[in-house]
């Protein structure tokens, strides 16, 4: 009797005990969760895939617990004392050290650790998600430059074949009509027969050299007004860079790159070591990635083509339109975050500068400057204040 | 019959023949008048073009490296108070080397004050040059911090407490897998992106 009660006491003592613990260990977990998301999981996958660190998947099997907490509160105090594990690991990482979080309790350890058992307990499904959504948007690729003229032509031929077969049947219908005999010559002497009657014939000859004349001059006057400018230039890089990729998908900002923009007269052609600050781990196996870095070995600048040149004559200023005209880029580039090679999309002619400071309020507002020039202009105009107003057609603003 | 036939077909052929030859070749900027005139005689920045190339420069380069040892005197902005209090931070941060960030911790203290109009053009600055990688609430999870991994999070426990000097000596000189950011952001404007991370790393 005595001997069964002890078991039975022990029996429901260990219930409990296993029941409590099995909820601080649930609380652990879930309190590990938001540290490990957010001290952690910039380097650490839960699974046993590297990231920037080790995997961390039986990590509790892996290392005694005493170990993960000193470890974690001063990594580099462990690597110090000569732990053959840590330096192993350190050498193995690049001897890149892992920030320490000395403020980290025991517990707060612990529950880290129980989440990471935790995550790897359930099944799998985590960090799937991202790959097949990168794929999807790396999908749709191409271009359409050359979309739009072959989509022209195409049509242009499915006419003439439509006007070719129903003059055919006209053709057939009308001679039915008329009961004409089957004509017997060969159809090369019909066609010879056709051209040389053509020829004879003054209408079509006017008419062809009018069409001939009508199409040379508008060729000629579009070829004429098309001298000095580089609308539609586009010319191959030495290292194939996508802005589409770059400013588009990832939604890098223009300024990261093209430093000057907003402070300088140029934009500025980025140095190979602003490529560096991504690409001294992304695509580094990619032969244009690596083209760059045998321009950095060499110390060789990299000798991209200029795409937008204004004439000498004409002088123009980037911060001037875009710090304080706040212009967006697109504004003169077009649409550069969906251009796998860059192409120069405005004219930049004379008439194209006119006709945009003649329609360009001035970007005023929060700039003291202008505040004498609006009280002025708002005392004898109702329009706002343009740039034309302000001396925006003035030759000597961009000729001197 | 067949006369008109031909006719429309030489009209058609014409039409075709035009608009293929529009195409022009995208390596070809097509015929420039007075060439003279659109390319600079004296050498401009980041302009090389055939023909009159930099033979003074290695490279044919027409921008030249700073001298050795020599410091560039930036343009500061703003009353003169703040513009000697920015290049005394300027010139500390210089003297201090790219690995000891607790001394850049210590020395170091942001010459802007905290005010709306200040975060606000921190914010501006954060978007150009740290979002893409570091998210738009600094949580890491911007665009190409994904690609590029382990970015952390500024509210983390290891960063929330992180003063002036270490998030500016981070921004020039870089730390951990971020590496140096100084010669694309002026010292200025690191100062406001330090302002506007001190609000991310509440969040």
């Amino acid at each position: 009797m005595f001997n069964r009660k002890i078991t039975l006491v022990t029996f429901l003592f260990s219930l409990a005990l296993l029941f409590s613990s099995n909820v601080v260990f649930a609380q652990d977990a879930a309190e590990g969760e938001t540290l490990f998301k957010n001290n952690c999981a910039a380097c650490h996958n839960t699974s046993d895939e590297v990231l920037v660190g080790p995997g961390l998947k039986g990590i509790s099997e892996r290392r005694p617990i005493d170990w993960i907490i000193k470890w974690v509160h001063n990594p580099q105090a462990v690597i110090g004392s000569g732990d053959k594990y840590a330096n192993d690991l350190y050498t193995k990482f690049n001897k890149a050290a892992m920030t320490p979080y000395p403020n980290f309790s025991d517990d707060q350890i612990k529950g880290i650790v129980a989440y990471i058992d935790a995550a790897n307990a359930a099944p799998a499904a985590p960090a799937a998600g991202a790959a097949p959504a990168e794929g999807a948007a790396a999908a749709p690729a191409q271009s359409s430059g050359g979309m739009m003229e072959g989509l022209l032509v195409g049509l242009l031929l499915i006419m003439v074949l439509v006007l070719v077969a129903l003059l055919s049947i006209v053709n057939t219908l009308s001679k039915l009509a008329s009961g004409e005999a089957q004509d017997e010559t060969p159809l090369a002497k019909r066609i010879q027969d056709n051209i040389k009657a053509m020829a004879a014939n003054s209408a079509i000859k006017t008419g062809v050299i009018v069409l001939i004349l009508l199409f040379g001059g508008k060729a000629t006057i579009d070829a004429a007004y098309g001298v000095g400018i580089h609308q539609g230039y586009a010319p191959e890089q030495p290292i194939k860079f996508s802005h589409k990729l770059h400013a588009g998908q990832y939604q890098i900002n223009c300024n990261y790159c093209h430093t000057g923009v907003y402070s300088g007269k140029g934009a500025n052609v980025p140095s190979a070591n602003i490529c560096m600050n991504c690409h001294n781990a992304i695509k580094r196996e990619s032969p244009e990635i690596q083209k760059i870095y045998r321009a950095i070995e060499k110390d060789e600048p990299i000798q991209w083509v200029r795409v937008h040149n204004l004439p000498d004559l004409a002088y123009f200023n980037h911060s001037q339109h875009t710090n304080v005209g706040g212009l967006e880029c697109k504004n003169c580039h077009g649409d550069i975050d969906k251009m796998e090679v860059v192409e120069q999309r405005s004219s930049l002619t004379m008439g194209w500068c006119i006709d945009c400071h003649r329609e360009t309020d001035v970007n005023s507002k929060g700039n003291a400057y202008y505040d004498k020039l609006v009280e002025l202009h708002n005392k004898d105009s109702k329009t706002p204040l343009k740039v034309q107003n302000i001396g925006g057609l003035e030759c000597s603003k961009c000729h001197y | 019959m067949l006369v008109k036939n031909s006719k429309i077909l030489i009209v058609a052929g014409l039409v075709a023949g035009i608009l293929s030859s529009c195409g022009s070749d995208p390596n070809d900027t097509g015929t420039e008048f007075a060439p003279n005139m659109y390319h600079s005689v004296a050498y401009e920045p980041m302009s090389q073009t055939e023909g009159d190339t930099n033979t003074i420069n290695p490279h044919g380069m027409n921008m030249r490296l700073p001298v050795k040892g020599t410091v560039a005197r930036n343009k500061f902005s703003g009353p003169d108070s703040l513009k000697k209090a920015l290049l005394d931070q300027d010139l500390i941060s210089r003297g201090i080397p790219h690995d000891s960030i607790s001394y850049s911790e210590a020395a170091l203290k942001n010459p802007l004050e905290a005010t709306p109009e200040n975060i606000e053009a921190g914010k501006v600055q954060y978007e150009r040059f740290c979002q893409h990688c570091h998210g738009e609430t600094g949580k890491g999870d911007g665009l190409a911090g994904k690609a590029y991994k382990g970015v952390p999070v500024y509210s983390s426990d290891a960063l929330k407490t992180m003063n002036d000097g270490h998030i500016y000596h981070v921004i020039t000189n870089g730390k951990g897998r971020m590496w140096p950011h100084g010669s694309q952001v002026s010292p200025q404007n690191r100062w406001k992106i330090v302002l506007y991370v001190h609000e991310l790393q509440k969040q």
